[in-house]
């Protein structure tokens, strides 16, 4: 590790995107239009509210939208926020508890409403008050955005008795940068009433807007069915598909419970690996990779050991959407969840009876040339790699959906 | 001298048989098998830490080459029947209430054999060689050595030619977690239970290769439930927040080298935590193994958390196996037989009896750690321990990156090798 000299530097902060989001325009403009209007960005930009729209189910939970206010804000252009995720607000000084706490808003699918410490790209703290809800899909009660609105602090609302301030519409300018962030009415303002109204009303026009141009359904509520513990099929916990985004692989989760086992989650490197879209593999039985050369032996494989719940690796001609075949080295194994020991209805009929709740069946597919024996080697350690790293994720316990009522704006 | 009845936890196949391995011709991690030996080789690259104390990962919010390195032989060596019991058949839950505290009921854990008689007042015992070490340990439990590279680069050799005495890391046969390690540094020198800056350092720079909040490393010291007399250190993954990471904190030291101290609030241990701020490993090392050393030379057993990529580091002083040597211990907690462990400390707390995994709640929680804590007196010591060492002054030339592996060469084998 080199030694630093400790000295803080003032140039610009760097804003880093995820290597993964190669395609980041594309990806960003898919995340809205798969919920909403293609007006939507219109329908936003009236607003005058500082905010943000983040993706839980793209790689390092990126932002997809950002307003105006927002970008005067903290000064960058929108093309260098979007794709991005949050973390370039925070800095040196950001309590690392306000950090753990939204965090794990996040994973429990809940609102946050907290005092943070932010930076501008020009490197200047600010006090923001940050409010965080979870817009969730009617359909199928996954969250599908986050939205995260900011209300900046100065002393000087702190300081004025009257708190009388026009909306969310106060100019940034008005905000002293010269007060250094230490000034004890800034950390010791306890947020009144009022701040925290505001805060819930931006956050209720933006979801309430949201939810107007939503072409599928989507609220700040959940469905009251699945509130009273009706799980749609298919639904995938936030805390879930964060961990899922962070492997950089091929691969999909299948759900051995639904009828045709089909698929429920399927990573950003199959959709590039196969062609196709989310929507387009989402619930679908993951034969439609197959085409008019692929030999029926590796197929029978793969039936007999799900049958068995047993792991196995085959090489299968699969299909890119435009019709390309490739070879794939096709690893797949049942995953558990943290519970224990639930008959699987699924594999009760077998021999083998796994006494175990199987959670998932996991799909990891490498792309590898018909001949060479180092490339089944180099695959083999990524597709035990990536399913090791699927099985932490789907271990881990999940918290918020089905465990804790989401909090509400009422 | 006080002792404790204690059933120790197997972390090794090797560690019931008592054959001693001289030229074994068993494939050992001694020095009669590993110099020569053409081994796995994870080379991590040195990690920048920008000005915000964040890692400059190439990797951003995505998985490393670390956890494939890990958790991708996990599966072989289950199918090689080297686990005692599959962990992932173990139930867990969060028990509900603010902090969250995780069970695991775990019957499988801890040996059902006689208990052994185990020392727990001195926290620096010498090393012997007739107990078990890790170098009696076979090379199938072996998942790679662990060195750093000469760039800001990581490699993978699997068949590396290893000379001098390496860094390894071997797989915990009675795992809590899926992915659960024994970080063991240059194994040959057969170093007890104790540390060092470099050593410390090397732990550190492993959490921040690992690159992810749920990858974490533990240290126990001898008296702070320490199994074995060899230093080592434990780590796995757990994609949920521990509870001590989410207990408040109060600040109490911003050192001019730029980390923070923070002393645990409303948390049933008293803790210290270690942030790097806009310091760097090497100093926050520095100034932590300076308290460390404090609490050795008064006997003071602790326990070290590594988390948040390395860049939080949580300190426990503890005195638990004292008070239950002396009669002190509430018997209801006794009899859970719950060794408060470094994870035990941290909210993550397994338990061997059915009856006492489905009553269990954050109130027993709390208790059982509560009785973790050291005293008000000697926790005031201790923060006056923090102090005083926070002014020593910091030595940069002592740390030389080789530091870490001065004597250790090996040559690639040409094929093999992954550049991550």
């Amino acid at each position: 590790m080199a030694l630093q000299n400790g000295s803080l530097l003032s140039s610009d902060r760097k804003c880093v995107r995820s290597p993964r989001m190669k395609n980041h325009k594309l990806i960003v403009s898919q995340s809205l239009i798969r919920s909403y209007r293609a007006s939507i960005q219109d329908e936003l930009q009236k607003h005058a509210y500082n905010f943000v729209l983040c993706d839980p189910g793209l790689p390092d939970h990126p932002i997809v939208y950002a307003s105006d206010g927002f970008l005067e804000m903290t000064g960058y252009s929108r093309d260098e926020v979007l794709g991005r995720n949050c973390r370039f607000l925070q800095g040196r000084d950001t309590d690392k508890r306000a950090i753990v706490e939204i965090r794990e808003a996040i994973r429990e699918e809940r609102d946050c409403q907290i005092k943070i410490l932010n930076y501008t790209k020009a490197g200047k703290p600010f006090w923001n008050l940050f409010h965080l809800a979870p817009v969730f899909s009617q359909q199928d009660g996954r969250v599908v955005h986050f939205v995260g609105v900011q209300l900046p602090i100065s002393s000087k609302l702190a300081a004025r008795k009257d708190g009388h301030l026009t909306g969310l519409e106060l100019s940034f300018d008005e905000l002293e940068f010269e007060e250094h962030f230490d000034n004890p009415s800034c950390k010791n303002y306890h947020l009144s009433e009022e701040d925290k109204q505001r805060a819930f009303a931006a956050v209720k026009a933006v979801l309430q807007e949201l939810a107007n141009s939503s072409c599928k359904g989507v609220s700040s509520m959940r469905s009251k069915s699945f509130s009273e513990g009706v799980i749609p099929p298919g639904f995938v916990a936030t805390s879930l598909l964060l961990a899922l985004t962070r492997i950089p692989h091929s691969f999909v989760l299948t759900d051995p419970h639904l009828p045709d086992m089909p698929i429920v989650h399927a990573s950003l490197e199959f959709l590039e690996l196969t062609g196709y879209t989310r929507e387009e593999v989402i619930g679908r039985n993951c034969r439609f990779l197959q085409g008019p050369d692929t030999d029926l032996a590796p197929i029978e494989e793969l039936r007999s050991s799900i049958s068995e719940g047993q792991t196995c690796t085959v090489r299968i001609l699969n299909y890119r959407k435009n019709k390309e075949p490739f070879w794939n080295s096709l690893h797949i194994s049942p995953v558990r969840n943290s519970s224990g020991k639930v008959v699987s209805l699924f594999l009760t009929h077998s021999l083998k009876c796994s006494p175990f709740q199987v959670a998932y069946y996991a799909g990891i597919q490498v792309a590898v040339s018909h001949s060479s024996e180092e490339d089944e080697g180099r695959a083999r350690m990524q597709q035990l790699g990536t399913l090791g790293a699927i099985k932490v994720a789907v271990r881990s316990i999940q918290t918020g959906a089905v465990l804790r009522k989401s909090k509400t704006i009422s | 001298m006080l002792t404790i009845r204690r059933i120790p936890t197997i972390v090794s196949n090797y560690q019931e048989s008592l054959e001693s391995k001289i030229g074994c011709g068993k494939n050992c991690l001694g020095s009669c098998c590993i110099p020569g030996a053409r081994l796995p080789l994870y080379l991590f690259g040195n990690q920048e830490l920008d000005e915000h104390g964040e890692i400059q990962s190439k990797e951003l919010g995505q998985n490393s080459f670390l956890d494939s390195a890990i958790l991708g032989q996990w599966a072989d060596k289950q199918a090689e029947g080297l686990f005692r019991y599959d962990v992932t058949a173990c139930d867990t839950k969060v028990l509900p209430g603010k902090y969250g505290f995780i069970a695991q009921l775990n019957e499988g854990r801890h040996l059902k054999k006689r208990p052994t008689e185990f020392r727990v007042d001195q926290v620096l015992q010498p090393f012997d060689h007739k107990k078990f070490n890790f170098t009696k340990v076979g090379q199938e439990e072996m998942l790679f050595c662990f060195e750093q590279s000469n760039n800001d680069k990581s490699y993978y050799h699997s068949k590396a030619y290893i000379r001098g005495s390496p860094n390894v890391v071997v797989i915990n046969v009675s795992p809590i977690e899926y992915g659960h390690i024994l970080l063991v540094p240059r194994v040959l020198d057969c170093i007890p239970q104790h540390l060092e800056t470099d050593t410390f350092l090397l732990a550190i720079y492993m959490a921040a290769e690992a690159s992810s909040p749920f990858f974490r490393l533990g240290y126990n010291s001898l008296g702070a439930f320490a199994t074995i007399n060899h230093l080592h250190f434990q780590a796995y993954y757990l994609g949920n927040c521990f509870p001590v990471e989410k207990a408040p904190t109060k600040l109490i030291l911003h050192h001019y080298k730029g980390f923070k101290v923070y002393q645990l609030e409303n948390y049933p241990v008293k803790g210290i935590v270690y942030e790097v701020g806009e310091s760097n490993f090497e100093e926050l090392a520095f100034y932590i193994i300076k308290v460390c050393k404090g609490l050795q030379g008064r006997n003071i057993p602790y326990n070290i958390l590594i988390a948040n990529k390395g860049c939080q580091i949580f300190l426990f002083p503890q005195c638990y196996a004292e008070k239950q040597a002396r009669g002190e211990v509430d018997l209801e907690i006794l009899e859970t037989q719950v060794n408060p462990a470094v994870w035990e400390i941290s909210g993550h707390i397994v338990l061997k009896r059915k009856e006492d995994f489905e009553r269990a709640t954050e109130e027993y929680a709390w208790r059982l750690l509560a009785e973790v804590s050291v005293s008000e007196k000697v926790f005031d010591e201790i923060i006056k321990l923090v102090f005083s060492s926070a002014e020593d002054k910091f030595d940069a030339k002592l740390y030389h990156k080789s530091l870490i592996s001065t004597d250790i060469t090996y040559y690639t084998v040409g094929e093999n090798v992954i550049m991550v």
